[in-house]
């Protein structure tokens, strides 16, 4: 029982050292993770190098996979140039398999010390220091579970115990186990280290552990499809590369053992010369054999990897939608060009406005799954272009074109928060059914200035467009303050309708003013690319 | 939708009636055009038959506002019911156009 006991408190300190050292980790090194992992497009082999620091740091591939996805997801690389990043993850998760198999004691002890003196000395007050203290405590209780877990079967009846493992295991039923363990734990690195506890407490054969190892590897691989939920499209393509890595390398060494077993090599004598004698540091050669066989030919033929990605997931609609037209990563070493190009895709983004607006003069008032795509594809293409003029402007430009970039930067900015509040708007005007008269009158109020908006980009009638936006944008909040007035009134007793009624008021003035704050960005830049000639005019007049 | 075109003067009166949705804004926007090409005086939209005006409809006004705002000449509404005029207001295109 106590062995049971033992092997449990072993897991437990296991899972709260890496949530622990994962969560201050993040904080304190997050950041750099995610730059280290932008820097990583310059070529396959730093992608890859990038991809074991950040797997060694993390000790999770799936977290750097989901990391990377999503990366890929908002446009800051291609799925091509992330399949590398994700096999060094793999790769680098072999550090903490190599730690489990040395003796870790007076790490730990050293570890809680420093922590420890850290905390009298109050250096936790200091955030910087926090992060730290808690990534080394993290890493003492880590260090201390793997230690649980290697001492337990040493309590064990041995000859018992591996007599009974040895009956009841046969490669495939190790290799089916491994592969369980590691859906349940959500990784391969756990399974592994409980492998090589017992395997160095011999009550498990080298052969088997072997088996169970490699199970584990294939099943951490369908632990990140599984962690990936609900993405779709080219999001989920770098879960079906951490597979291809996996599975990979489990074929080659399955089959590398397979073949050694058929041809009557004993397996057990043969891994037993391999570690020199030491069970433990077989295992994680295994393991890391695993992940670099995997993951080196999933690199060298990563064209063909990306291929089979994309084909069991294809781009979704929002994939699609969340394409930049214009902005490419090369054209910032061209300012000029970049600046032109940057103006080209907010024009399209402004565009591309009136779709996130519910159309309520269509009976469907327009899909939702439709708008919704075109909501999330806007903001990552806006995301997309903030980061290319952040680029710009961290290069050296010239005066002109810096306050030119902080324009549109500024501008960028604009249209984010016209999405949002667009976004916001059309969820309000979703929850009617069917859409009071109110709601119907500033929805298609709102569409009507969007889709005037949308003319205003840079052509002939710009000018007149600008003129005509600045009365349609023009100080209404007398008109819906009498329309707040009347519905107060009307709903005395508040309820659920009012209040919505009144947040679609406040959301359409925001949106107007937003509009308006653009319009004002636009008149000033075609000020300055035509210089005053123009006279205003209006329809009027 | 219905209209009938009638001429009052050098001025072009268009009597609308139905709704100004996104199905009839192009015809509506068409015969605006056609009567603002035919004539040189101003262009008067009776609205009185209209019951629904949405942002389409709207937009085919703007058009032909925006058309005829370079010989500027005149686009006028008049008679418009209060739900249509409330739509004007909301949207501030009750201050592009003369109503009557």
């Amino acid at each position: 029982m106590s062995i049971f006991a033992e092997l449990l408190a072993g897991l437990g300190l296991l899972f709260v050292g890496l949530k622990l050292m994962g969560a201050h980790l993040q904080h304190a090194m997050g950041r750099e993770v995610r730059r280290l992992l932008r820097a990583a497009t310059v070529s396959r082999v730093s992608a890859f190098l990038c991809g074991a620091v950040a797997g060694a740091v993390t000790q999770s591939s799936n977290a750097v996979t989901l990391i990377a996805a999503n990366l890929v997801r908002g446009g800051v690389f291609q799925t091509r140039q992330a399949i590398p990043v994700v096999a060094g993850a793999n790769v680098g998760t072999s550090a903490l398999v190599f730690i489990a198999s040395v003796n870790l004691k007076v790490a730990v002890f050293y570890l809680v010390g420093l922590v420890g003196l850290a905390f009298h000395l109050r250096m936790d007050k200091r955030a910087g220091w926090r992060d730290w203290m808690g990534v080394m405590l993290g890493l003492a209780l880590l260090f201390l579970g793997l230690d649980f877990i290697k001492s337990a079967p040493q309590e064990l009846d041995l000859a018992a115990a591996a007599q009974a493992v040895g009956s009841l295991l046969t490669p495939t039923r190790g290799f089916i186990l491994g592969c369980l363990l590691a859906l349940v734990t959500q990784s391969a690195s756990t399974p592994t280290i409980l492998a090589v506890a017992v395997v160095q407490a011999r009550v498990m054969g080298l052969e088997d552990g072997m088996f169970l190892v490699i199970g584990a590897n294939l099943g951490s691989g369908l632990a990140t499809l599984i962690s990936a939920g609900d993405m779709k499209g080219e999001g989920r393509q770098l879960c079906h590369a951490a597979i291809q890595v996996k599975a990979l390398g489990c074929l080659m060494v399955g089959l590398t053992a397979v073949a050694a077993m058929l041809s009557g090599v004993n397996l057990n004598q043969w891994l037993g010369h391999l570690g020199g004698g030491e069970p433990a540091f077989v295992l994680s050669i295994v393991f890391l054999a695993l992940q670099l066989s995997g993951a080196l030919v999933v690199v060298a033929l990563v064209k063909l990897s990306e291929r089979l990605a994309v084909r069991f997931s294809p781009p979704s609609q929002e994939d699609r939608l969340s394409r930049p037209h214009f902005i490419h990563d090369q054209a910032v070493r061209d300012p000029p060009t970049a600046l032109d190009l940057v103006t080209r895709e907010t024009a399209r983004l402004v565009t591309q406005l009136p779709a996130i607006l519910p159309d309520l003069d269509r009976q469907d008032g327009g899909e939702k799954p439709a708008r919704l795509a075109a909501w999330k594809g806007a903001q990552a293409i806006s995301a997309a272009t903030d980061r290319f003029l952040t680029e710009l402007i961290d290069q050296r430009l010239t005066r002109t074109d810096l306050d030119l970039a902080l324009r549109a930067q500024a501008q960028v900015e604009l249209v984010r928060a016209l999405q949002e509040t667009l976004h916001e708007f059309g969820m309000v005007v979703d929850g009617f059914r069917p859409p009071p008269p109110l709601v119907f009158n500033l929805s298609e109020s709102l569409r009507a200035v969007l889709l005037v908006l949308s003319d205003a980009m840079p052509g002939e009638s710009m000018e007149l467009d600008l003129d005509v936006l600045d009365t349609l944008t023009s100080d209404r909040s007398e008109l819906l303050d009498r329309i707040r007035r009347d519905l107060a009134t009307s709903c005395a007793g508040g309820g659920e309708e009012a209040r919505a009624l009144m947040r679609a008021t406040s959301l359409f003035e925001r949106a107007l003013w937003l509009v308006r704050r653009l319009c004002l960005a636009l008149r000033a830049r075609a000020n300055e690319d035509n210089p005053p000639e123009w006279q205003s005019s209006s329809l009027t007049s | 939708m219905q209209i009938e075109t009638e001429a009052s003067g050098e001025d072009t009166v268009l009597k609308v009636s139905g709704r100004l949705d996104t199905l009839n804004a192009k015809p509506f926007e068409g015969k605006l055009l056609d009567a603002v090409k035919a004539s040189n005086g101003a262009i008067v939209v009776d609205m009185a038959g209209v019951d629904y005006v949405s942002s389409s409809g709207l937009r085919a006004l703007l058009v032909a506002g925006k058309a005829m705002s370079p010989h500027k000449r005149k686009l006028r509404l008049r008679t418009l019911q209060p739900q249509i005029q409330e739509v004007f207001d909301i949207s501030g295109f009750s201050a592009l156009f003369e109503i009557s």
